[in-house]
């Protein structure tokens, strides 16, 4: 499987399923999908993740459920090696950066306040 | 994705860029229905106030507070009691409305002298109730009666009373969406930080964005409860007035409509530093992983708890939710709810129960809503934003739903198509929430699309001659044709009690004793 049909397969995933991405304010989405997509490549990797403060222990639970999700659903992540995950992973975050953020035709993204 | 032209809205070229249809292969940056305008001229919109959106849906929840309108007696009547947000105090709040009943002299000499009597006298007639919230309408905003000051006149007067105004006359905004607005704004700014709570759980949250329809938010608090974590407060739904002002103290907030309740849990994130986590509290598999990630935000010990809650819960009533998935598989449904439900619904119950949506609106949804559940839903489905009657008219004769999910205005008027609608605002019989709960929508669903009387009242009695030995089938003559025969038992029907809300107050809970913890207030 190429890796774009790779990673449109989880980005139809998350849009079906989540809905941190979908945060009301373009900067808001910026920190979400940073955050979470940012720590399920961590956790993809095999690494650590820092969940030192409230705020990114709440990213954590919703990266854990996506990359429990992503490894259950499409078994072939599991056999990935680190540095495709990491290619695999930064394409998809920049997809998504692209449908709710860079792409978005929501007209309100850019108001000031919430 | 192509944007939809009604027929009937051809002469109304604002409506243009209000509904799309999602085709093969495309995505939210396709085409995206324009959301939160003000209402075209010319089209009959369903859409409520924004004194409607802020009392009627956020703030009259609140249980334990005499809601009164300022302004015509019309403005607090309508929609009074047909909410059915229920409460575990006798349901006081929907017993109860209360307004002030402007009249002209009122507009033309002031009413600030008459908003005071009346506060008092609420207060004397109810002398158990000791906070109250006072709404601004139309009438009463024209004519600047300062009802802030009015308020600290009478919580200086009457020591042990709390007053809380919101500001959001009819006018404020394009529709309800502006209400929800304006009193999430107005009860960060003037009441969160004012009352210290109890605190008797390691673990504590918000429950945000639930308005306890038919008990939705009972249900949740006690799977909540039950995983150890402490509910600080509910906003709105069986909500405690002095609860709420307490919202800063939890350790995170957990919301379900985003539509509504999105920006209190923004400006306390701001504010205090509470995370938000949306969650959706329908559907088997969604629900279940969202209490997991509640459960993973505090611990293992919660994680365990949460676990042997989604196995029971599971075990208990996926027998029931397949008996009538296997009924309702392939029929169209169309999902029209108010905002956030389109999204909480649109894969999940195609998922679950095996029905097609073939259409969502929503009537005061933004540009977020429909991204969302655009996202969600399937190819060739219609999204609109705000539909007047005779789109949704169309759409109906267009897509020909099986069954419509909607409030009691388009429901009737579906009807009169032939169109079975199922109340999915007020409920027909909930709550929807949970497992349980999730089983009753499927049974709702399943009898308003096989009940024998859509037959009946199809057939043309304005003629002459129509049989009358003919066109009765059963609901099960209906609905079991395509069933195999070895699966036609009934015993996997919902054997829940009617009444599932009641049996759960006043339980006991066992919480995981709290640690000491810095201050946290900003
Ligand atoms: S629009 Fe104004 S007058 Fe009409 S119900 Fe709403 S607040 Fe009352």
């Amino acid at each position: 499987m190429e890796m774009k049909e790779r990673i449109a397969i989880l980005e139809n995933y998350i849009m079906q399923r989540c809905l941190w991405q979908f945060h009301s304010r373009a900067w808001d989405r910026e920190n979400q999908n940073n955050g979470i997509l940012g720590i399920t490549k961590t956790m993809l990797l095999g690494e650590q993740p820092d969940i030192s403060t409230p705020e990114l222990k709440c990213y954590w639970v919703d990266a854990k459920c996506l990359a429990d999700g992503f490894k259950t659903k499409f078994p072939w992540v599991n056999e990935m090696g680190k540095e495709d995950i990491a290619v695999m992973m930064d394409g998809l975050k920049e997809r998504i950066d692209y449908v709710t953020i860079h792409g978005s035709l929501n007209e309100e993204l850019t108001v000031k306040l919430y | 994705m192509p944007y939809h032209t009604f027929e009937c809205s051809k002469m109304l070229p604002d409506r243009e860029k209000h509904a799309v249809i999602k085709g093969p292969g495309e995505d939210i940056t396709s085409a995206l229905p324009l959301g939160n305008l003000n209402t075209v001229p010319g089209t009959i919109t369903e859409r409520g106030c924004a004194y409607c959106g802020a009392k009627h849906v956020i703030g009259t929840p609140m249980k334990d507070v005499i809601h009164m309108s300022h302004g015509p007696m019309g403005c607090t009547y309508d929609t009074w009691q047909t909410k059915r947000y229920i409460s575990d105090n006798d349901n006081y709040q929907l017993k109860y409305t209360f307004a002030t009943d402007m009249k002209e002299k009122h507009v033309v000499f002031g009413a600030e002298k008459m908003l005071k009597q009346n506060i008092h006298e609420a207060f004397d007639a109810f002398p158990n109730i000791n906070r109250m919230t006072l709404y601004q309408t139309c009438a009463s905003a024209l004519i600047g009666d300062d009802m802030d000051a009015i308020a600290k006149q009478v919580m200086k007067e009457r020591p042990g009373v709390d007053i809380f105004v919101c500001n959001a006359p009819g006018f404020g905004g394009t529709s309800q969406t502006g209400g929800h607005h304006k009193i999430n704004i107005a009860w960060i700014n003037n009441k969160v930080g004012t009352v210290e709570p109890v605190i008797k759980s390691k673990y504590t949250i918000n429950y945000v964005g639930d308005y306890n329809i038919q008990g939705d938010c009972e249900i949740m608090t006690d799977f909540f409860n039950r995983m150890g974590i402490q509910v600080i407060s509910m906003f709105t739904g069986n909500g405690s007035y002095d609860d709420l002002r307490a919202m800063h103290r939890a350790d995170l907030n957990v919301l379900e409509c985003a539509r509504s309740a999105e920006y209190i849990c923004n400006e306390l994130r701001v504010r205090y530093g509470t995370p938000r986590l949306d969650i959706d509290g329908f559907g088997f598999d969604l629900l279940a992983e969202s209490l997991m990630k509640v459960a993973m935000f505090f611990g293992d010990d919660c994680v365990e708890k949460a676990k042997a809650i989604i196995d029971e819960e599971v075990a208990r009533w996926k027998p029931e939710l397949d008996w009538y998935a296997k009924r309702l598989k392939g029929k169209k449904i169309c999902l029209w709810p108010g905002g956030s439900k389109l999204w909480h619904w649109a894969h999940v119950i195609e998922e679950e129960m095996g029905v097609k949506v073939v259409s969502v609106y929503s009537k005061f949804g933004h540009q977020g809503d429909f991204e969302k559940g655009i996202a969600r839903c399937s190819e060739g489905a219609l999204a609109i934003d705000d539909p007047n009657e005779l789109e949704a008219l169309e759409a109906m004769k267009m897509l020909k739903p099986d069954c419509i999910l909607t409030g009691m205005r388009p429901g009737e008027v579906a009807k009169k198509i032939g169109i079975p609608y199922l109340n999915i605002h007020a409920y027909h019989n909930g709550p929807y929430k949970g497992f349980e709960g999730w089983v009753r929508l499927a049974r709702d669903l399943y009898n308003a699309i096989y009940s024998p009387v859509m037959n009946l009242a199809a057939i043309d009695i304005s003629k002459d001659d129509f049989d009358t030995d003919t066109g009765f089938k059963t609901r099960t003559m209906l609905s079991d044709p395509g069933v195999p025969r070895e699966e036609l038992h009934t015993e996997n029907m919902y054997t829940g009690k009617m009444d599932i809300v009641t049996p759960l107050r006043g339980k006991k809970y066992d919480f995981p004793a709290p640690e000491p913890k810095a201050d946290a207030v900003v």
